[in-house]
């Protein structure tokens, strides 16, 4: 426990220093910020990439992701995909299956109205 | 009995869904080569994309993908996390652009497409992640591998409903060098340029190159192709694709900066002020980023100029420019 908890604080550290060190070199103009400039006006209300970047961590542990997978995970995205997770990561649709728990049971509550045994929609 | 009442429940569902696409007039296809995972208990993001990922060449199992991509506390699969998820495996994820017309493209170039589907209803939404692999005119049915079944065959107007309450969102992962049948030139780049960070050089110069060979004179792609073949060290091609765009439109101040960025740390500081003087003087109209890179590069051959060693035949060959002394 002590160790794993110790690993994810060397990964935090890690990807602090790595995310500070790559942004050297302004005098290279980039194709996404070139890109970026040419449409000025479609750029939306953006939170700090650091307090994104908390924020998802901390939404994803929260729903049972490991702290080693989180931090993998929150690496792979990129800066408009941070953005979208930390400001909808509840609402956003989670594809799981043609059949969840709750449309079972609407289901067998449908059936059984169709077939004549319950009368609940019928009344409504 | 209870999937039989899925079954009577998706009907009515659609049935009463207020979108009605016309079925298409396309041709049959079913790309049979695309693998199957049947998925486990509310797990068909993972199955769903690895599907994709072996197609591309990729050696990888739903239950490797899990870690990667499921969501606990939603018992789901996000799309983004999809796509980051793509990158982790060394393939590029890439949007699928303008609905069921840019899906027939995508089946006729071979590549299936992974599709998020709205099997509920706006008040009670039920999201689900399957492949299509094909198309059947005579019935008007589309080809899925989806859930459980191998071989789904869902009726077009009701897939397409239930596609359409999901945006059209799809997912093509195309191998790597490669890019998607569908879409235009300025979204693949808004895309690829939003992610090239987060992938490996070389594989991102392919890629650029393979946009490029599509759409040969958008300068944006040319750009992008320069800068992504610099970042994989390779400075003769980058310098050949600043030449060719700087030919084509002089007046493209990002690729003039950075061309004499680049010829300064090859050790060519004259070609790099030759290059860079043009666009200083048109500091006061550009903005301010791109202006401050070009202040910033001119101030960095006036600094270094009598330091670096100087090639004449190489730096001749970068700028293609004889006259160079």
């Amino acid at each position: 426990m002590l160790t794993s908890r110790l690993l994810v604080l060397l990964q935090i550290t890690a990807f602090l220093v790595a995310s500070t060190v790559g942004t050297a070199q302004a005098a290279i103009i980039g194709t996404a910020e070139h890109l970026t400039d040419q449409n000025r006006n479609v750029q939306l209300a953006q939170i700090s990439a650091t307090l994104a970047n908390d924020t998802v961590q901390q939404h994803l542990l929260d729903m049972g992701v490991s702290p080693e997978d989180t931090l993998a995970r929150i690496n792979a995205l990129s800066d408009a995909e941070l953005q979208q997770l930390a400001q909808q990561l509840d609402t956003l649709p989670a594809g799981s299956g043609a059949l969840g728990v709750l449309g079972a049971l609407f289901l067998v509550l449908l059936v059984l109205e169709l077939i004549g045994v319950t009368n609940v929609f019928s009344k409504l | 009995m209870i999937r039989t009442a899925a079954l009577a429940l998706t009907a009515l569902l659609s049935a009463c869904a207020t979108i009605t696409a016309q079925p298409p007039e396309e041709a049959a296809s079913e790309l049979t080569t695309v693998p199957f995972f049947p998925q486990e208990a509310y797990q068909c993001g993972p199955a769903a994309l690895a599907t994709l990922l072996v197609h591309s060449g990729v050696a990888i199992t739903p239950e490797a993908l899990v870690p990667q991509v499921y969501l606990p506390g939603r018992g789901g699969s996000l799309q983004v996390e999809l796509l980051a998820a793509t990158r982790r495996s060394g393939r590029i994820p890439f949007t699928l652009q303008g609905g069921p017309e840019a899906l027939f493209r995508e089946l006729e170039a071979g590549n299936p497409v992974l599709v998020l589907q709205n099997l509920g209803r706006e008040w009670l939404p039920r999201w689900h992640y399957a492949v299509v692999i094909g198309y059947q005119p005579e019935g008007q049915r589309v080809l899925l591998r989806s859930g459980t079944e191998r071989r789904r065959l869902e009726r077009w107007n009701r897939f397409s409903a239930s596609w359409a309450h999901a945006d059209y969102w799809g997912l093509v992962i195309p191998r790597p060098g490669e890019i998607p049948a569908s879409g235009h030139a300025d979204n693949l780049a808004r895309e690829l340029a939003g992610q090239e960070r987060l992938l490996e050089p070389a594989l991102v110069a392919a890629t650029w190159d393979a946009a490029r060979e599509r759409w040969p004179e958008d300068p944006n792609l040319l750009f992008a192709a320069a800068n992504a073949h610099r970042v994989n060290a390779d400075t003769e091609g980058a310098a050949q694709l600043y030449y060719t765009l700087l030919m084509q439109s002089p007046q493209h101040i990002p690729a003039r900066n950075n061309f004499a960025d680049l010829l300064l740390q090859a050790g060519c500081p004259v070609s790099a002020e030759r290059l860079i003087a043009p666009a200083r003087h048109a500091t006061t109209v550009l903005s301010s980023p791109i202006a401050d890179a070009v202040r910033q590069t001119a101030a960095d051959i006036a600094r270094q100029r009598a330091q670096v060693t100087y090639d004449p035949d190489y730096c001749r060959a970068l700028t293609q420019d004889p006259t160079l002394p």
